[in-house]
């Protein structure tokens, strides 16, 4: 209940970024607390996944304050973002092809006793793992070349399960996946606000964003275009808005 | 359901293709191997076996160095110029300067770390191509050794330090004309060799993994242990065991299981498969980059002792295309072009198979230029068969 109150697990207040000549972001506002999935949607190229990957320490901003738990902080590298438990799907997942999937899972973050490789329990934590999102991969052992677009999209999902992350950040997570497997991420996602986390969800599938969204934020054209409340907006309404048929005044916008 | 019997079959397809790569190199060398016993008698003799152990050895030694910078998507051409250059400080050392044996091994170590450390700080922290930095230095250090020597060569070492590539031990145990020890180090490694396989293979049944049959997995120890065997015994008859080949031995288990089973190997697996996937998950790129070319120097500095050692004095024009060599061994054990595949067995098959293609073809007369009109495309050959290969395997997924 405190947390609720208190500050936000993330706030990111008048953030912007160029690169070069193209404004991907400009005096963006964006929040997520704990206990909370927040939907990211917008059209192609309207900056979402700029914002994420600032999240996790890819891109640093130009300009504008990020704050976790109230503490203002600068994410400026992946193993900063991990440290402060922030785990990310990356849109083109960032899987390594020649490694297996226990490697893919624990990679940058390995077990390790004295330099070497803990193997064993890292492939029991695997398989627990995979078992949790049930999704059916033949073994931790396969190398990941070796596997469906679907299969490499859950093992890029059960990386956020490992080294206890508080702020999950997920990057079009269904994109590669059948109609079963989408509805496992989104029970995965749900597990996740569940167990108390913070979610990010950029997505461009309006029904699975309703389906598991607290909150929706739309981005248009790098700026913010609108904050809807999940269960009481329309998909008229958000569609409207990412289009840019509604145009939201920053001093407007309603936080749900 | 379907996904996993897919899964599985790919997974049966894709050991199966593996295995073909990897039996390709072994049965190349085999057919190799039996050419030339059956051209020429004295091929197999205890001599000659322990020649080629002494004679390869440096290009072994840089293979593993090599193979890890290849599985991180680099290259390092300044081996050969690195070779030269520390054995060229050596030599100052001990033979101008009368410093004990290990003084001289030490300045060479020295400087091979030395110089890998200027490479990775090049690559690593300017993030210039290692293709590039080591052009660079392969002319750079050849230009330092000829100012070290004076251009002129340095003769000779004697002694311990000659002992590093021409020294045998034997004798420990006794024997009548065998040497025990000699007899005993292999049948120890072949042991340790059974009890890995087992282990592999316990393993590979607990994952549901494909093995090959009791009788098939019982034949192949039996195999590899009775050519082991075959091949010390051969080298008791000689001269005992070469100190080299215990160098060796200590490099390729030590490598291998820094490749396979530390933090660091995994790391080099990943930047060389997907350099973006490594960095976003956390990976220290610019530290392992730095570090693994700082090893190729130090393994070039080994290779740089042994090498004038063996020779018995340091030249300025040492250890000349030993980078071609090296790059050749590792790409013909299976390394991939692209980085993030090989592994340093591999790397040491393809070193052994260019080996005995040098020395077959020495036994026989054959002259230096046919030498290197059938290395090079025996390396051709290798790497087209490797690109067909995985063509084949993708085409099948
Ligand atoms: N690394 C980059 N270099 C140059 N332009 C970029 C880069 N990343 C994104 N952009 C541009 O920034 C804008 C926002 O991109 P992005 O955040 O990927 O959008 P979204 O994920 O919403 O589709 C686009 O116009 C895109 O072309
Ligand atoms: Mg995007």
């Amino acid at each position: 209940m405190n947390e609720r109150g208190g500050a936000p697990l993330l706030s990111m207040r008048q953030i912007s970024k160029r690169f070069g000549a193209v404004e991907a972001l400009s005096g963006v506002d964006f929040e997520v607390r704990a206990h909370e999935v927040v939907a990211l949607v917008g059209d192609n190229g309207a900056g979402k996944s700029t914002l994420a990957r600032m999240v996790s320490g890819v891109l640093q901003p130009d300009a504008g304050i990020i704050e976790i738990e109230g503490q203002q902080v600068s994410i400026s590298s992946p193993s900063v973002a991990h440290e402060m438990r922030i785990a990310t799907v990356f849109q083109d997942l960032a899987l390594a092809d020649n490694l297996d999937v226990t490697a893919n899972l624990f990679l940058g973050h390995e077990l390790r006793e004295n330099g070497m490789l803990q193997d064993g329990r890292m492939e029991q934590i695997t398989r627990d793992v995979l078992a949790k999102l049930a999704s059916r991969i033949p073994s931790v052992r396969t190398p990941l070349s070796a596997l469906s677009a679907g299969q490499r999209q859950s093992v890029a999902i059960a990386r956020t399960l490992i080294g206890d992350p508080r702020l999950v950040v997920l990057d079009e997570p269904t994109a590669a996946l059948s109609a079963v497997q989408t509805a496992e991420v989104l029970t995965h996602i749900e597990r996740l606000r569940d167990l108390g986390l913070g979610v990010i969800l950029i997505s461009h599938n309006m029904t699975d964003v309703r389906a598991v969204s607290d909150r929706i934020e739309v981005l248009r054209h790098g700026r913010n275009n609108g904050s809807f409340d999940a269960s009481r907006t329309s998909f008229e309404e958000i569609l409207a808005a990412i289009t840019g048929a509604t145009h939201v005044e920053p001093g407007l916008r309603s936080v749900g | 359901m379907t996904t996993t019997v897919a899964g599985v079959g790919v997974g049966v397809r894709d050991l199966v293709t593996r295995n073909v790569r990897q039996s390709g190199i072994f049965v190349a060398f085999i057919a190799i191997v039996a050419l030339f016993s059956v051209l020429n008698s004295d091929f197999l003799s205890p001599g000659n076996l322990t020649n080629i152990v002494l004679q390869y050895s440096y290009v072994l030694i840089l293979a593993t160095g090599m193979l890890m910078v290849i599985v991180l998507g680099q290259i390092d051409l300044s081996v050969g110029s690195v070779v030269a250059l520390t054995g060229a400080v050596a030599a100052e050392v001990v033979i101008k300067g009368h410093a004990p044996w290990y003084v001289g091994v030490l300045s060479a170590l020295v400087v091979g770390f030395l110089v890998g450390c200027w490479q990775g700080f090049w690559v690593a922290s300017v993030g210039i191509p290692g293709f590039i930095v080591t052009l660079a230095g392969m002319l750079l250090f050849r230009g330092l050794t000829y100012i070290v020597l004076n251009n002129i060569s340095l003769s000779p070492f004697n002694g311990t330090y000659y002992g590093i590539a021409n020294g045998f031990l034997n004798g420990l145990f006794g024997g009548y004309g065998i040497d025990t020890f000699t007899v005993v180090i292999f049948a120890i490694a072949v042991v340790g060799y059974a009890v890995s396989q087992w282990r592999t293979r316990r393993g590979r049944i607990a994952y549901q993994q494909v093995v090959e049959s009791m009788p098939l997995f019982v034949a192949k120890i039996v195999v590899v242990a009775a050519v082991v065997m075959w091949f010390g015994s051969q080298l008791a008859r000689s001269r005992g065991l070469p100190i080299v080949l215990i160098l060796l031995a200590v490099l390729i288990i030590a490598y291998s299981i820094v490749m396979q089973k530390s933090v660091f190997g995994r790391h080099i697996y990943a930047i060389g498969g997907n350099l973006n996937a490594a960095q976003l998950s956390g990976v220290k790129v610019r530290k392992v980059t730095f570090w693994t070319f700082v090893n190729m120097g130090v393994l070039a500095s080994v290779a740089g002792v042994v090498f004038s050692a063996r020779t018995n004095g340091a030249q300025p024009g040492a250890g000349n295309m030993f980078e071609l060599d090296a790059i050749a061994a590792c790409f013909i054990g299976g390394a991939s072009t692209t980085g993030g595949v090989g592994r340093v067995t591999g790397a040491m098959v393809g070193g052994l198979i260019m080996a005995v293609l040098a020395n077959g073809m020495q036994l026989m007369g054959v002259g230096q230029a046919v030498q290197q009109v059938v290395k090079g495309i025996v390396l051709l050959l290798a790497v087209a068969f490797d690109i067909w290969n995985r063509r084949r395997a993708e085409a099948t997924r």
